[in-house]
């Protein structure tokens, strides 16, 4: 290298002589970075540490380390040979051999283990109590298999697996009796019919019975998922005795800070209000709802979102369950939902914000008196399509439902102006929506006798263009609806008059105006 | 790609084609561009010339002659970036490029098949090793997501259960995957972090000449040119600059020797090369030696000429050596031939009174016929006046054409008016610098200097030129440094601002690294202005190809300043 001083080489060895400082300042950020990463590596450990569910490692399970050698090396055929030959240990050892393909992460080979007929002998050791490690073995490798497809399930079943798996959930070992919570998850989670016929089992209270303050956290997880599961699913939904059944312990669940518990929960409880008024009835009687608006809250998406599908499905119900919503302070919780980053709760508190406003005037003013239009607005401007379309129906429940004077409220609060903006939009669906809430503006400007004023407020935001544009849209309806409007509320020639006088002072006639337009 | 045999993967490929050559505006290039035209005329290689002065006009160029050309020689442009993605070529077009600009784009070099680069791989390069940056994608399966659901959407039905060891082989990899990343973006960022030059591209040229044993003295002295170009625009180190020089001096000696015989028929149209150890004097020989010292910045800066006290000791200094003033002041060829006779012992004597240790420097000079001698500096500012001429309204191409015809010995009438506008340009830096000096202009802004030039300050229009605002911002830092008792400062890079396109309302900035006898020349400003730019979302134009050079509009300095200075300290 003939362009390095040999000096300057040297320098550059000492500690900090000669290096330049930009050099210095970025290990300096490495290190900084390196420090905190580690920093977070560690608590990634802790975290593993205290979630470690009484499952235990793979390594304490095998009976000694020298089997595990040869466990790895099984084929197909040497498993079927060895889980039907008579000896305990070699049925452990084809047994494990078999959960341990089962649990690859490329390509498990569920059908060949089913075409070997294995499922029976499996299902067969489940039963034996003396033989725990047999036992446990043979719940994984079943509890894989029912993670497959529908027919994979059915297999499982059909062998008898349910009853098995729900006496083993009694069995005093725990990593035992949590494999069997797990595989009768698979099961539930598999469709209605497994899921009532599990339930007609008495799957229940069996599972219940495992909840006590000393269940470990692991456990309790796939617990709350497994009763998720028998939650889950409509036509039909889960009979209300056997919801009845469960929800105290659903409730208690929703109560502890854990995260993937409450994610649980709270998806159990979106599944158990996603339904008619008297099934969401059984819900809101229970109490949970501030609760729920409080999870709303939840810095973990995870929990957030299925707290506030569940909301929003109440909210759906009557308005009697959505005054109890109220009640419960959703209105100060629902800002920020609506802020989150993500487009997904966006969208979501949009609907549920949708079906607020659909509601009688009283919650409409609710919604004001909260500082809902605000960010009803911020979403119409910057939401993404499917959240626009959300905020565009609160829009049109709102003007529907609302008094005239609400009506005003929504137009100054810069509503009007974001919808007219969303008139480009391709999807027809949504422009008859939003030219459904300028009809209804309309009507309230009309009762205040106001409609020349909303015209032209109308035109200067360049929504007489676009609707006389959607004139020409493909879709007859959004053609009929903008006709519509345009004969009821834009009588040509005077419009025409008008435009020569507001075009000059356009601008300052669109905000002064437009407030003038609407005092009362 | 790296060419390794220049002669089999260039030279023999191009030879029976058309080829486009994209020369960049500096004399480097002008001189390489020389070479090879020489080269191509006596393989008669059929060839378009098009010179390029950014980044635009190099993708415009490319686009008018993509449909006709294969192959395409870039000089002293398109190494430092990622050149197929900024072209988007079709796969049949193969470049050349011989290009000074380091670092090297890691694609430009990994690249097989359409990107051929004229560079000595022994050229303090440090590419990052492949595997280092690049990584086979195949590696990565679709399974990575397992059955862990995205955070917040609904919970699968079902959930299979891994073995441990599966998981945990999960978490490695991504780990692994997340720290080689880091990896990567840590190499990247020491190797993308500075700019700086390589080998001169006439020197690389003149290899190629020399290779297929067609270098002719012509040739070698444009190589000698652009070599020397690299020193007075200050692009690589002295020691650099002290060994690529020894280089030269052993084709020279071999040139020599090989007409030997012809010396003694010294005729009109001969031409001898001949190695000097000569004076650190700008122009000297076509100038009085007065003001040869008055506008160089060497002693300029020494002596402190923009001070009074500096002006005492340049008469001093004068006196010292002995020489009348009126020797002093005239001409230089019609200075006593007994007085030139031993010259520069005696300058060198006395500059050794005075401090100036180094005031002689190997370099080359050319006799054409009896009459005309040049030095090889002399050319080079010759050349860079007349390519950067702001005399006329010119077009870039008409100065590109007279600045390579002043490199012909044919065309010596135009060397000399070159060299008349060098001086006129040498005695404007002189006058800005002395000017700024004086009036407290650079002002410290903590992580750099900075000088802005405004509008209406003599000679500003000559400082819109890249080459011209750099060979003042190198005199002004040099001249801030001598004249600063802040010890801090001396320590500080320069950014120098001046008016570009008063109707655009743009102002040219360039970055220089910081002053000092052991230099690497190694520049940080090209990332850092990128980043300014970009947080700041000022209006830049990175067009140049020196990325330290930047066009801004006017509005947007104070921001885009206050950003590098937070980003920079």
């Amino acid at each position: 290298m003939p362009t390095k001083n040999v000096a300057d080489d040297r320098i550059s060895k000492f500690k900090n002589k000669g290096k330049d400082p930009a050099k210095l300042r970025d290990k300096r950020i490495n290190e900084c970075v390196e420090l905190r990463k580690a920093h977070k590596d560690e608590n990634f450990l802790k975290r593993r540490n205290i979630t470690l569910s009484s499952l235990p490692d793979e390594e304490a399970l095998s009976p000694d380390h020298v089997l595990d050698e040869k466990v790895n090396s099984l084929t197909i055929e040497d498993i079927i040979k060895e889980v039907n030959s008579d000896s305990r240990e070699s049925q452990t050892r084809g047994c494990q051999a078999a959960r341990k393909l089962l649990s690859r992460e490329r390509n498990p080979p569920l059908k060949e283990i089913i075409d070997a007929g294995l499922l029976s002998r499996f299902v067969e050791f489940l039963g034996m109590d003396d033989e725990p490690t047999l036992q446990f073995e043979a719940a994984w490798a079943l509890t894989n298999i029912a993670s497959g497809t529908s027919w994979h399930t059915q297999q499982v079943v059909e062998h008898g697996a349910v009853p098995a798996f729900i006496s083993l959930l009694a069995s005093p070992l725990l990593h035992i009796s949590e494999q069997a919570v797990w595989a009768l998850g698979n099961i539930a989670g598999d469709g209605p019919a497994y899921r009532d016929a599990l339930i007609d089992c008495h799957v229940i209270p069996a599972l219940l019975a495992r909840i006590t303050p000393e269940t470990p956290v692991g456990y309790l997880r796939n617990l709350t998922w497994t009763l998720s599961n028998l939650c889950r699913n409509k036509n039909p939904f889960p009979a209300v005795s056997a919801v009845q059944q469960m929800l105290p312990s659903l409730i208690q669940l929703l109560h502890l800070s854990d995260k993937d518990i409450l994610s649980d929960a709270c998806w159990a409880i979106s599944y158990l209000t996603d339904g008619s008024n008297e099934r969401i009835d059984v819900i809101v009687r229970t109490g949970i709802v501030p609760r729920l608006v409080a999870l709303m809250g939840h810095e973990e998406l995870s929990v957030l979102t299925p707290a506030l599908r569940s909301i929003g499905n109440i909210v759906s119900g009557s308005d009697l369950q959505t005054q109890m919503v109220i009640d419960a302070g959703v209105l100060s919780v629902l800002p920020q939902v609506m802020r989150h980053p993500k487009a997904s709760v966006q969208k979501e508190a949009a609907w549920a914000l949708s079906n607020i406003a659909a509601g009688p005037c009283k919650q409409i003013q609710q919604v004001i008196t909260c500082g809902l239009l605000p960010p009803l607005v911020e979403l119409l401007r910057n939401g993404d399509f499917k959240t626009q379309r959300e905020a565009v129906w609160a829009v049109t429940n709102f003007t529907s439902g609302g008094t005239v004077e609400q009506v005003v409220q929504l137009v100054q609060g810069g509503a009007l102006e974001a919808i007219i903006n969303l008139l480009q939009v391709k999807d027809a669906k949504t422009i008859l929506v939003i030219l459904d809430a300028i009809n209804n503006i309309f009507m309230a400007a009309e009762k205040l006798g106001e409609t020349e004023k909303l015209c032209l407020l109308v035109e200067e935001l360049g929504g007489l263009d676009r609707i006389e544009m959607l004139q020409n849209h493909d879709n007859e309806m959004v053609y009929q609806a903008a006709h519509n409007l345009i004969e009821k509320f834009f009588n040509d020639d005077e419009i025409k008059e008008l435009k020569v006088d507001t075009t000059d002072d356009a601008f300052v006639f669109q905000t002064s105006e437009a407030e003038k337009t609407f005092k009362f | 790609m790296f060419v390794t045999d220049i002669r089999k993967e260039f030279y023999d490929v191009v030879v029976n084609q058309r080829v486009a050559l994209l020369i960049s505006s500096d004399i480097d290039a002008l001189c390489a561009c020389k070479i090879l035209q020489a080269l191509f005329h006596c393989d008669q290689v059929q060839y378009t010339l098009v010179p390029v002065t950014g980044w635009q006009d190099l993708g415009t160029a490319f686009l008018e002659h993509k449909e006709q050309f294969h192959y395409f020689v870039l000089v002293n442009c398109g190494a430092n970036v990622d050149l197929l993605e900024m072209l988007q070529p079709d796969e049949d077009s193969v470049f050349f490029i011989c290009d000074t600009h380091r670092p090297v784009d890691v694609i430009n070099v990994y690249n097989d098949t359409q990107i051929k680069l004229l560079i000595k791989q022994d050229d303090d390069l440090g590419v990052p090793s492949y595997d280092d940056i690049f990584r086979d994608e195949d590696e990565e399966d679709g399974d990575d997501s397992g059955n862990e659901s995205d955070l917040g959407s609904e919970p699968s039905g079902k959930r299979r259960r891994f073995d441990e060891g599966a998981v945990e082989r999960r978490i490695d990899r991504q780990r692994a995957r997340r720290e080689w990343e880091a990896r990567r973006r840590e190499i990247l960022f020491d190797y993308e972090q500075y700019e700086y030059h390589g080998t001169s591209a006439a020197m690389m040229l003149f290899e190629l000449a020399w290779v297929l044993s067609k270098d002719t003295k012509d040739m070698l002295w444009w190589a000698i040119i652009g070599l020397t170009d690299q020193w007075v625009h200050d692009k690589i180190t002295h020691m650099k600059y002290v060994t690529d020089i020894a280089t030269m001096q052993r084709h020279v000696s071999r040139h020599n020797h090989r007409n030997e015989d012809e010396e003694n028929s010294l005729s009109i149209d001969c031409m001898r090369i001949s190695f000097e150890y000569d004076l650190r004097l700008t122009l000297y020989q076509h100038w009085s030696l007065y003001e040869s010292i008055c506008n160089s910045c060497y002693t300029s800066c020494n002596f402190k000429l923009w001070s009074l006290n500096g002006q005492k000791k340049l008469q001093e200094f004068l006196a010292d050596m002995g020489l009348p003033l009126k020797q002093v002041r005239q001409k230089f060829n019609c200075m006593d031939i007994s007085i030139k006779e031993n010259l520069r012992d005696v300058i060198e004597e006395s500059s050794n009174k005075y401090g100036m240790k180094d005031i002689r420097i190997q370099t080359f000079g050319v006799h054409f016929g009896f009459k005309n001698r040049f030095l090889a500096s002399d050319v080079v500012h010759a050349a860079a006046a007349l390519l950067e001429s702001t005399e006329k309204d010119e077009s870039a191409s008409d100065t590109f054409i007279k600045a390579l015809d002043c490199l012909s010995r044919s065309n010596l009438e135009r060397l000399h008016l070159g060299i008349d506008l060098a001086k006129k340009k040498l005695i404007a830096i002189q006058q800005t610098v002395a000017s700024c000096i004086c009036t407290n202009l650079i002002l410290s802004q903590g992580p750099f200097l900075y000088c802005y030039l405004m509008e209406g300050t003599p000679d500003v229009k000559l400082f819109s030129k890249p080459m011209a605002l750099t060979l003042l911002c190198k005199y002004l830092l040099k001249a801030f440094v001598h004249s600063t008792r802040n010890k801090r400062c001396k320590l500080l890079p320069l950014i120098m601002a001046a008016p570009m396109d008063v109707e655009k309302g743009t102002v040219i900035v360039a970055g220089i690294p910081p002053e000092s006898e052991t230099s690497d020349k190694k520049n940080f400003f090209g990332r850092a202005f990128e980043k300014a730019a970009e947080s700041t979302s000022s209006r830049t134009l990175h067009d140049h190809f020196d990325t330290s050079i930047i066009e801004l509009k006017t509005e947007d300095r104070t921001k885009f300043l206050d950003a590098l200075i937070t980003l920079l300290s």
